[in-house]
């Protein structure tokens, strides 16, 4: 068995495999990504982590923890293409490995069961002591974002090269504006609202036994909803307009950022030449942005690409000497054009599908890796392919495919973040 | 070769060491795609004073040679190790710390070739002046990007205040004065005193077979001559006890960050076993005067004085040992001495009680198995090699074993008023 409906829109997923010491548990709630409801989701998110209604201090909540064997818990906020994920994670011990086997997932399951159905709400807000503290927290932590400058320039980007869809270019943590706005009783009717209309899929990874786990999960009382029909892509608006940022700041290093829309999607047509495509350009330490503007010009501290195949678009982020942003750019083009004229050897081709391959069997080695691959399964089944399939599509991908995939990818968004004296 | 059978946890451990010093530890985990090799060396950032290979004085090297030739032990005369590795499918990478340098690769297959790669090129160095005076750019590029990172600006600032005149204040990377006086020869000094075999030690983890793996290491090693074996003797020429109490720099952040110190300057326990009793019963003591389930932290969490951000740390190493507590804070000035107030009164503390180390071993044995996930984690530690015969997989029997008189006994030796130091960090004011 590898999964069990719990009640409509609610889908429980196994994994079972003996490579962990732990089991976990991850509990997604999904909702179409929109600008009004990201930093709800945000605040509702910290609230829930912080106390419940019967652990209401976090001390006691913490005490909970440590003595289910020191619970790591979490709920967490995150984005893919059209969808915002709220997800709760516990990762706990197998009781086999403890003196006298406790029965530590059944106590966690009523832990689970404690945050998400008895959060702090009184009156249908939430307790005003704990929410003011909470959104004063997330209120710090998002004017302390501009503080980690690959972070902040990698957000600016985002900004620029989104421009057209205000939930796009939203941080999937939210903004302070928005977050100014929410009250303890706005976060209560928003935490009722999902709780009773977002998708819910609980997927548990470890040495386990899926029918002994199906009659403990029953005991999360969720109601009966519609499953999430909107498509998981945002195809990303393209143009013939590059839109430029500049801004300066007193920091020591500065980060310039390129975007570029490529119309690939996960899994669909020229994705997987679109994989091997990026691990030659930017992907890898062997790779041309990494060897020719690092290493062989010295121009750049950092300098890589990466892929978002929900939104179909890469982008491409240097740490370099405010000076040389002219000389950055121009190397950057010419790692594209090389690539495109076919200036690609035997070797980087060859090194670049065996590290694609390398990293998709590592994944298999990492509980979240393993849990997030499952629930994008989840949500586009034409992602489940096996090993051997998955392997045999990169070996096949040509140096013809990759050439046109780098004809493909066009130049939108440039921002640049200049040092200027620290 | 020693087989280490570990009933309870499930893992089996194969050591030697070889006729050249090196020591080898391997742990097969067969339900892993991975394999990843570490090969470390005892030598990091402080070993900046030493007798070299095969010298009898002393010599002082610039600050941040140890970091600079990891950087370029991965350059050749001909190949990029990145490229040899990247070939084999195997990705790989190195990172110094205050007492070690390591290099690692992780791979899910050509684990022969691999493993060879990782010992050929850690142990055929090549530097010459041309490549020495290009890395520099880079490595100053790197040093001043973790000049614009706050938190390890503060890190630094109470370790400058601990550590004055000892190369522990010294980011690991060096100084952009002090990496351009480094030369050819530097390295190459550096290189043979500190990776002889008998100063290493190599640590493979995953999906191998141990009797294979360890035939290939030990003809790899056979068929390479080293120097004979000399004690390397290291030592620090500042005044290592100096003590800075209290100083504060600005910079552009939004909140207030502060750290206190305290510096350990009581003798520790010679015998392995007892040294990670004493690590392990510190980490409990400061879990239960400052961790999330203290009444310390909840009061001072609702006072408004510290938030997610605050975080503790013992830190025990090669010939220092400091703990340092802290983290983002309205009022950096009453955290502070909150923090001090609390350490100081340790004996005396309420939180100090047989429920809660109980609750706390209970949670410190749970996160212990929960890291054991991590290959990379359980590979990072054995490399330390900190506790002589005792292993990562001897923990979880010592602390079931810590009494609360251990934890009493650490707040006694180490915390003192005259040890104690405190660092803020201050946003810029805005014109």
């Amino acid at each position: 068995m590898s999964a069990y409906l719990l009640t409509e829109g609610v889908q429980v997923h196994y994994l079972p495999t003996t490579q962990y010491k732990t089991i976990q548990i991850m509990v997604r709630f999904t909702s179409l990504l929109k600008k009004d409801t990201i930093t709800k989701r945000t605040l509702l998110s910290s609230l829930l982590e912080t106390n419940s209604l019967h652990y209401p201090n976090q001390l006691l909540l913490s005490e909970k923890l440590a003595d289910l064997y020191g619970a790591s818990f979490g709920v967490d906020i995150n984005k893919k293409g059209n969808y915002h994920l709220l997800t709760l994670s516990v990762n706990l011990v197998n009781g086999n490995y403890l003196e006298n086997q406790p029965a530590v997932f059944e106590e966690a399951v009523d832990f689970i069961h404690e945050i998400l159905f008895f959060p702090y709400i009184e009156k249908n807000a939430f307790h005003s002591a704990t929410f003011d503290r909470e959104k004063e927290n997330l209120l710090d932590y998002l004017a302390s974002v501009n503080e980690d400058k690959q972070l902040y320039a990698a957000l600016k980007l985002q900004e620029i090269l989104f421009s057209e869809s205000p939930a796009q270019k939203t941080p999937s943590f939210g903004t302070i504006e928005d977050l100014q706005k929410e009250t303890a009783s706005s976060i209560g009717a928003y935490y009722q609202e999902m709780l009773l209309k977002d998708q819910v899929d609980i997927f548990v990874i470890g040495d386990i036994v899926p029918e002994n786990i199906n009659k403990l999960l029953q005991k999360l009382k969720f109601q009966p909803r519609a499953p999430l029909l909107n498509e998981i892509f945002y195809p990303s608006k393209t143009g013939n307009v590059i839109f430029e940022k500049v801004e300066e700041q007193p920091i020591v290093q500065s980060k310039l950022n390129l975007g570029y829309h490529t119309n690939i999607y996960f899994y669909q047509k020229d994705y997987f030449p679109f994989l091997v495509f990026n691990g030659i350009f930017g992907g890898f330490p062997h790779s041309k942005l990494f060897t020719n503007v690092r290493e062989k010009q010295s121009m750049a501290y950092y300098a890589s690409s990466s892929i978002d195949t929900f939104r179909g678009v890469m982008t491409v982020q240097t740490g370099i000497d405010g000076k040389n942003r002219e000389k950055v750019l121009r190397l950057v083009a010419e790692q594209l054009q090389a690539i495109q004229t076919g200036e690609i050897t035997k070797d980087e081709l060859q090194q670049t599908k065996a590290m694609l391959k390398n990293q998709y069997l590592l994944s298999m080695d990492n509980p979240n890796a393993q849990l997030e691959k499952k629930y994008v399964e989840v949500v586009y089944p034409d992602s489940k392919i096996s090993l051997e399939t998955w392997c045999k599509r990169i070996d096949e991908v040509s140096e013809k495919q990759v050439q046109d995939i780098a004809a493909q990818v066009q130049l939108a968004a440039v921002y640049f973040l200049e040092g200027g004296e620290a | 070769m020693e087989k280490k059978e570990y009933a309870k946890l499930h893992e089996t451990l194969y050591q030697e060491t070889l006729p050249n010093g090196l020591q080898v530890t391997l742990l097969p985990k067969n339900d892993f795609h991975k394999i990843y090799g570490l090969f470390t060396t005892n030598y990091g950032s402080i070993d900046n004073e030493f007798v070299p290979l095969g010298a009898n004085e002393f010599v002082h090297v610039p600050d941040g040679v140890a970091h600079f030739l990891e950087h370029k032990m991965f350059e050749k005369e001909t190949v990029d190790v990145f490229q040899i590795f990247g070939k084999q499918g195997a990705s790989a990478n190195a990172f110094t710390s205050f007492t070690r340098t390591s290099y690692l690769f992780s791979s899910t297959n050509h684990v022969n070739e691999n493993l060879q790669t990782l010992l050929d090129f850690v142990q055929q160095p090549y530097f010459t002046e041309a490549t020495v005076t290009k890395e520099k750019g880079i490595i100053a590029q790197e040093i001043q990007m973790y000049q614009d990172d706050p938190n390890w600006r503060l890190f630094f600032g109470i370790l400058g205040n601990l550590y004055p005149q000892h190369p522990l204040s010294i980011d690991i990377a060096g100084t952009v004065e002090s990496i351009n006086q480094i030369t050819a020869q530097d390295l190459y000094t550096c290189y043979h005193t500190f990776y002889h075999p008998s100063n290493m030690n190599l640590f493979v983890v995953g999906d191998i077979s141990p009797m294979q793996i360890m035939e290939l290491i030990s003809n790899n090693q056979a068929s390479k001559s080293f120097a004979p074996y000399q004690e390397i003797r290291r030592r620090f020429s500042g005044d290592t006890r100096k003590i800075r109490t209290k100083s504060q720099i600005s910079m552009e952040i939004n909140r207030p960050k502060t750290l206190v110190g305290i510096k350990g300057a009581d003798t520790l326990p010679e015998r392995g076993i007892d040294l990670l009793r004493y690590q392990i019963a510190a980490n409990l003591l400061f879990q239960m005067l400052f961790g999330n389930t203290s009444r310390n932290y909840l009061r001072l969490y609702d006072q408004g004085l510290l938030d997610d951000s605050f975080g503790y740390e013992f830190n025990l190493d090669r010939e220092f040992h400091f703990a340092d507590f802290g983290g983002d804070t309205s009022d950096p000035d009453r955290l502070a001495g909150e923090l001090i107030d609390i350490l100081l009164s340790a004996e005396k503390s309420s939180e100090i009680t047989e429920r809660n180390l109980e609750l706390l071993k209970k949670k410190m044995i749970g996160k212990h198995l929960q890291a054991l996930n991590s290959l990379e984690y359980i590979a990072n530690q054995f490399s330390q090699m900190q506790f002589g015969s005792v292993t990562l997989f001897d923990r979880m029997e010592i602390i079931e074993n810590i009494q609360l008189s251990d934890c009493l006994s650490v707040a006694k030796q180490l915390i003192h008023s005259e040890a104690i130091s405190r660092f803020t960090l201050l946003p810029n004011i805005k014109e």
